[in-house]
């Protein structure tokens, strides 16, 4: 049976991630292009005496690499040298994207272009002659509607022939001038008989070599000041007026594409506004562009977080109540030792536990990334916000990684997809843990009830302040320093409002989850059972000689210049880093508040814990969707627990001065980053490197501020 | 007369960009061509950056780059 390489190639926003979908459904497999954090989404698919290996690659404008994306596409393209392409082109924006068909003719590979969006533009009665474009292109042309699945049976169909005996493209003929200057080159390296045509279609290579293309320059050995290339380069009269030749070329293959558009297109439609220009008439209105983006930002995070929150709650009761007293009294059954049992629950099971309970906000954000992304209005963001986070060297769209980091910072990082290049990606990455995290906030909360009760609205705010004032100044640091170099361009697309496909959706979600469950999960499971040890070895002694007790007894000095130098303080620190919350969680272990083990098995039968398990998941579903609709949260995370006198709070009083408590509080908005948010960099990245940077900045920047404080407030008279 | 220097609603063909390198190279690609003509649509809410209708679709551009397009004002 024949195998063919098949690449997808086509604008972004043409559609070209949902006509894959739709050709290969749940046999897509979604993976990184090697070493960036660009999507690759491969698929088999298995026709008639064919199997076809489908490649799409990044959504691009051109061949000539500006972006990262560009760049993996050319390279994939002239490196691995597909059978097949399928360009996805839009039809109701035909002109630019027939620039990049042009460009995809000029390597020799057979193409089949895929007329996507075309229920749109026969709306906006845009006529195509598609006989007369297959006759001016030579290659196949099929009018899709990816969403609906429309014409996908004639592109698999295409391909199943088209790969059986395949054709090379029509020769598209540019000017005369530019044929006669390709006809030197073509001649001139025959002669030398470069090893590269074997490798590399000879057109294109001519025309790059005209154009002064690095990339070909540099695997061929040539400076571009060759005789021939000198030449052939003469025959333009000054390039027509641009200091680069290549911009020449951007003309002529523009007028190409014009000249094939004028004439196989015909916009019988009237020239009014569209349904885009309509809405964004309003959205994108002067007075009511903020208003517009605040609440819909607002909507956004609410729908993340306060929708996520009780379904997360449930997940954290049932485990922490019901299978643990479950698996303790099995494990009881079996006459288990009990640091067996205190590993099982305290380590295994509250460790899986962590994991599961960031399925729902992950996948409720995740959602709502690619609905924003693929509805259109994700560019409206930027083009809003871009003003405010140019500022600070990023990226208009950097804000919305940076809003949801409010909630949580491992899906922020990965929403820092959604930009374009690796530096922003990685900035944005950099500057999120800033953005003060829910899982902060019980500590806050537990703090400011102990000491600050009567200003407690004011230190909470003047925490989230800090940490955006940070932001600022990191940012600006980091782009003098770190991420230096140009800030890249911003030349973006409005593209018009789409509805996304629901299937699109749900796969996108679940892809990501997926991956936060499998790779996340086994991380963050190894490092609660070393926490657990780090805690409970050797087994059954005093807290304070355990392996934590030690660590926190060596590191207390460098927290006693913030005010806190206590083994409890510094070994609560530490144990945060599995999540800022186990903080409160570890200083109750450590000072000895929790109920011993017993505690966990009350004399409820199973059916009745069961019936609770189910009726608190009612609850959690009924408080969701309360959450969602109603203007304020209904279930707000301050009067929950802490109306209460907590019998941690005495223990605080004991070990903190007020002044002292802040500085604290300063320390744990900005020091290490938890492990999830390094698992997930690690994720996007690649590798840990990043989070050890950001390991090291963040707890360097958390000292020197807790320090100022404590110190400074001393000198103050606090 | 720069892209810059133009008022919401008023239309332009393009003269040239100057410029070097991948800036100009971008623009470029997204049908920023000598000939072709262009309309500012809208500022964004913090006045930069700017939305244009170019080869009928919607192109936001910063300041920083609509300094580098030559324009012609078309009446």
């Amino acid at each position: 049976m024949k195998t063919i390489v098949v690449a997808v190639v086509g604008n972004p926003n043409s559609g070209k991630s949902t006509l894959i979908n739709a050709m290969c459904g749940t046999n897509l497999k979604v993976g990184n292009w090697p070493g960036v954090t660009v999507e690759k989404k491969t698929a088999i698919l298995r026709l008639n005496n064919l199997i076809v290996h489908l490649v799409d690659l990044p959504g691009i404008y051109s061949l000539n690499p500006c972006t990262q994306e560009e760049e993996i596409a050319r390279d994939f393209l002239v490196k691995e040298k597909p059978d097949l392409i399928i360009n996805v082109v839009d039809s109701t924006n035909f002109e630019r994207n027939l620039y990049l068909t042009i460009q995809l003719l000029e390597l020799g590979i057979p193409v089949i272009m895929a007329l996507n969006v075309y229920d749109e533009a026969k709306k906006k009665e845009l006529e195509f002659n598609i006989d007369k474009l297959e006759n001016w292109l030579g290659i196949r042309v099929i009018p899709t509607v990816a969403t609906k699945k429309d014409g996908i049976k004639e592109v698999i169909g295409a391909i199943n022939e088209m790969g059986l005996n395949s054709t090379s493209p029509k020769k598209l003929t540019y000017r005369d001038d530019v044929e006669k200057a390709v006809k030197i080159v073509e001649d001139a390296l025959k002669v030398a008989n470069y090893p590269i045509f074997q490798k590399y279609p000879v057109r294109w290579v001519t025309l790059k070599l005209l154009e002064g293309d690095k990339f070909v320059m540099k695997t061929m050995g040539l400076k571009g000041d060759e005789p021939f290339l000198k030449d052939a380069k003469s025959i333009f009269n000054k390039f027509e007026g641009h200091d680069e030749i290549h911009s020449m070329f951007a003309e002529i293959r523009y007028k190409i594409a014009n000249k094939i558009a004028k004439e196989i297109l015909r916009n019988r439609g009237r020239q009014g506004r569209d349904l885009t220009e309509r809405i964004d008439r309003v959205v994108l209105n002067r007075f009511l562009a903020l208003p517009v983006f605040l609440v819909s930002m607002w909507f956004v995070f609410k729908l993340a977080f306060d929708f996520s929150t009780p379904i997360s709650d449930w997940i954290e009761f049932v485990i922490s109540g019901f299978i643990l007293k479950w698996a303790t009294y099995i494990l009881e059954l079996l006459h288990s030792p009990n640091w067996l049992i205190s590993l099982t629950t305290d380590g295994v099971i509250q460790g899986v536990g962590a994991v599961i309970v960031f399925i729902p906000p992950i996948s409720v954000m995740m959602f709502m990334i690619t609905l924003l992304e693929g509805s259109g209005y994700l560019a409206r963001v930027a083009f809003v916000m871009d003003k405010l986070m140019h500022s600070i060297g990023l990226h208009g769209k950097s804000f919305i990684p940076m809003l949801l980091g409010f909630g949580c910072n491992v899906p922020s990082i990965y929403a820092t997809r959604i930009l374009e290049t690796e530096r922003d990606k990685k900035l944005t990455a950099f500057l999120v843990p800033l953005m003060s995290c829910g899982a902060r906030l019980p500590v806050y909360v537990i703090f400011i009830n102990t000491f600050f009760q009567s200003h407690g609205a004011t230190v909470l705010w003047s925490l989230y302040m800090l940490g955006i004032f940070m932001a600022i100044v990191l940012g600006f640091v980091l782009k003098k320093t770190l991420y230096k170099g140009s800030v890249p361009f911003f030349v973006m697309e409005l593209p018009p409002y789409r509805v996304p496909v629901l299937r699109d959706l749900v796969f996108q979600t679940w892809q990501k989850l997926k991956h936060f469950v499998v790779k996340a999960g086994t991380y963050i499971l190894a490092m609660s059972v070393i926490m657990w040890f780090l805690l409970n070895t050797p087994y059954g002694i005093e807290k304070h000689n355990s392996i934590l007790g030690k660590t926190g007894r060596t590191l207390s000095p460098v927290f006693e210049p913030l005010g806190f130098g206590t083994w409890e303080a510094s070994a609560s620190l530490v144990a945060g880093l599995i999540a800022k919350e186990v903080i409160i969680s570890t200083m109750v272990q450590i000072y000895g508040l929790d109920g011993p083990v017993e505690k966990r098995n009350g004399n409820s039968k199973l059916s009745q814990d069961l019936v609770e398990v189910g009726v608190s998941f009612v609850i959690a579903l009924k408080d969701a969707f309360l959450n969602l609709i109603s203007l304020f949260k209904v279930k707000a995370l301050s009067t929950e627990e802490d109306e209460k006198e907590n019998p941690l709070m005495g223990r605080l009083r004991d070990a903190f001065t007020p002044l002292s408590a802040y500085s604290f509080l300063v320390f744990v908005l900005f020091y290490w980053p938890c492990v999830i948010v390094g698992i997930a960099m690690k994720n996007e990245f690649g590798s840990f490197k990043i989070y050890g940077q950001l390991m090291l900045v963040h707890s360097l920047v958390a000292w020197l501020m807790a320090v100022l404080v404590y110190q400074g407030g001393k000198i103050l008279g606090f | 007369m720069k892209l810059s220097d133009l008022k919401v609603g008023e239309k332009a063909k393009i003269v040239s960009i100057h410029g070097k390198g991948i800036t100009k190279r971008r623009l470029m690609d997204m049908g920023i061509v000598s000939g072709e003509i262009l309309i500012v649509e809208k500022v964004a809410p913090l006045g930069d950056p700017v939305d244009i209708v170019v080869k009928g679709y919607h192109l936001s551009l910063r300041k920083l780059e609509t300094e580098e397009i030559e324009v012609e004002v078309l009446s």
